[in-house]
């Protein structure tokens, strides 16, 4: 007698593609915003994006009821966190936080791939990278998601991490400056789009010619949010609606 | 685990102007253990056409020999080489005929074909052709080839250009994935020569 199997699962994949890179002033965290299911569509204006504290902001793509859980959780400690400290959590603190929480749920985890991008308390950028268990590290770059298979040989090839296992530590953050980064990023989702079904954006075009402009205004997009000295911008870039 | 991952590799072809570069990584290995780092997983028809074979090392191989042998046939036949696009038809009818039975194999086929204008196609294990104008990638590395590729392509490079971006390319894909690596073979094939390199990269 075989053991019974479950027919129905509790997780499921919404898709999606996210990426941070870490720079000597600035972060950049950029998502797409679809969300499917299967081969579905469920919203094309769906932003991965959540603002954890002043200077740390956390991407996820996965399964966005377990995602929204869990910002929701983070959220609450930090409000609890502020009460007790009378400050603002830093990356690397909302960092660690984040690794604990997810692997609370070691045995029933959150179907969340998480990047976590922010300054640290000296205003460099950090860019933390997980697993869906809470397993994470500081690098300079990250993709996750469906389309980080496509993203990240590329990222490799652009921003050449030094090695982790030479020693003194070299710094992995990115030498390039914020509008090369922002650059970078847009350029990265638009490749990705090409070729992962899941990752969806639109295409630039000129909106005062298009006759379909209420269209591009409701497609999906790249959200890009980036954060410095001066606080946090967030852009919009059209991508590929197919 | 799939008989595809039991090998381990890594193809891509590009087309570049009045060129094509056909690049492979140099891993043979049995699932974790490497067995050597120098297999030959291109092979020249003739010289304008190419053949590259990912997947199970053994079908490839036997793949190869049977297309050979009846390319040797057409030879003596027709007096003249093979077209790429013939080849591209001859390799997906090969494939088809074990249809219920497959060879576990992902060609990527590159030529030069009438008035030099380059041919790149690739298949499934069963024969489904898939003609690009850009580039074809094929093997376990195939997610990081496509992204990678695809951010660095652009049309009508020189052939010099072209194998810098295909080098580049093949590189950091590699780099993302265990089974494939240990060097790369890049061939460079214009109407007059072909140029044959081995990079060196992440010996693991």
């Amino acid at each position: 007698m075989t053991k019974q199997q479950a027919n129905w699962s509790p997780y499921d994949n919404n898709g999606g593609s996210c990426v941070a890179i870490a720079g000597a002033d600035y972060c950049v965290i950029a998502a797409d915003t679809r969300m499917s299911t299967g081969y579905n569509i469920l919203t094309r204006d769906y932003s991965k994006i959540c603002k954890l504290a002043d200077k740390c902001v956390m991407a996820s793509s996965g399964f966005q009821a377990d995602v929204r859980a869990l910002q929701k959780h983070l959220a609450a400690r930090h409000l609890i966190y502020q009460h007790q400290h009378n400050k603002q959590m830093s990356c690397p603190a909302m960092a660690q936080l984040l690794s604990n929480t997810l692997y609370y749920k070691r045995f029933f985890p959150y179907y969340s791939f998480n990047v976590l991008g922010g300054l640290d308390n000296e205003g460099k950028g950090c860019v933390f990278t997980y697993d869906a268990v809470g397993s994470y590290e500081k690098v300079g770059y990250s993709s996750q998601g469906s389309g980080s298979t496509l993203i990240m040989p590329f990222l490799d090839n652009q921003l050449k991490s030094p090695s982790p296992l030479l020693l003194p530590a070299l710094d992995a953050v990115t030498p390039l400056s914020e509008p090369e980064a922002v650059d970078l990023v847009k350029t990265v989702f638009a490749s990705a789009t090409e070729r992962d079904i899941y990752t969806h954006t639109v295409h630039p075009f000129n909106t005062a010619l298009s006759n379909f402009s209420l269209d591009v205004l409701q497609g999906d997009k790249l959200e890009i949010v980036i954060l410095n000295a001066s606080g946090i911008r967030r852009e919009y870039m059209d991508l590929r609606k197919d | 685990m799939s008989i595809f991952e039991y090998n381990g590799s890594a193809l891509i072809a590009m087309v570049g102007k009045n060129c094509f570069a056909i690049a492979s990584d140099r891993r043979f290995g049995v699932q974790l253990q490497t067995v050597a780092t120098d297999f030959q997983k291109i092979y020249r028809i003739h010289d304008r056409v190419f053949l590259g074979l990912s997947g199970l090392a053994t079908d490839a191989q036997t793949l190869y020999q049977r297309l050979v042998f009846r390319h040797k046939l057409y030879q003596l036949r027709e007096e003249r080489d093979m077209k790429p696009e013939t080849f591209a038809s001859l390799v997906s009818a090969l494939l088809y005929e074990k249809r219920f039975g497959p060879y576990f194999c992902q060609p990527v086929i590159a030529g030069l074909g009438d008035e030099d204008k380059p041919f790149i196609c690739t298949m499934d294990s069963i024969g489904a052709k898939e003609l690009a104008k850009d580039f074809v990638v094929a093997g376990t590395a195939s997610e990081s080839l496509y992204g990678a590729c695809e951010a660095m392509f652009k049309p009508d490079m020189e052939p010099e250009e072209l194998f810098e971006i295909i080098s580049q390319a093949l590189l950091s894909s590699v780099d993302r994935d265990c089974l494939s690596g240990w060097g790369g073979h890049v061939y460079v094939v214009t109407p007059t020569e072909v140029k044959e390199r081995i990079l060196k990269g992440r010996m693991d």
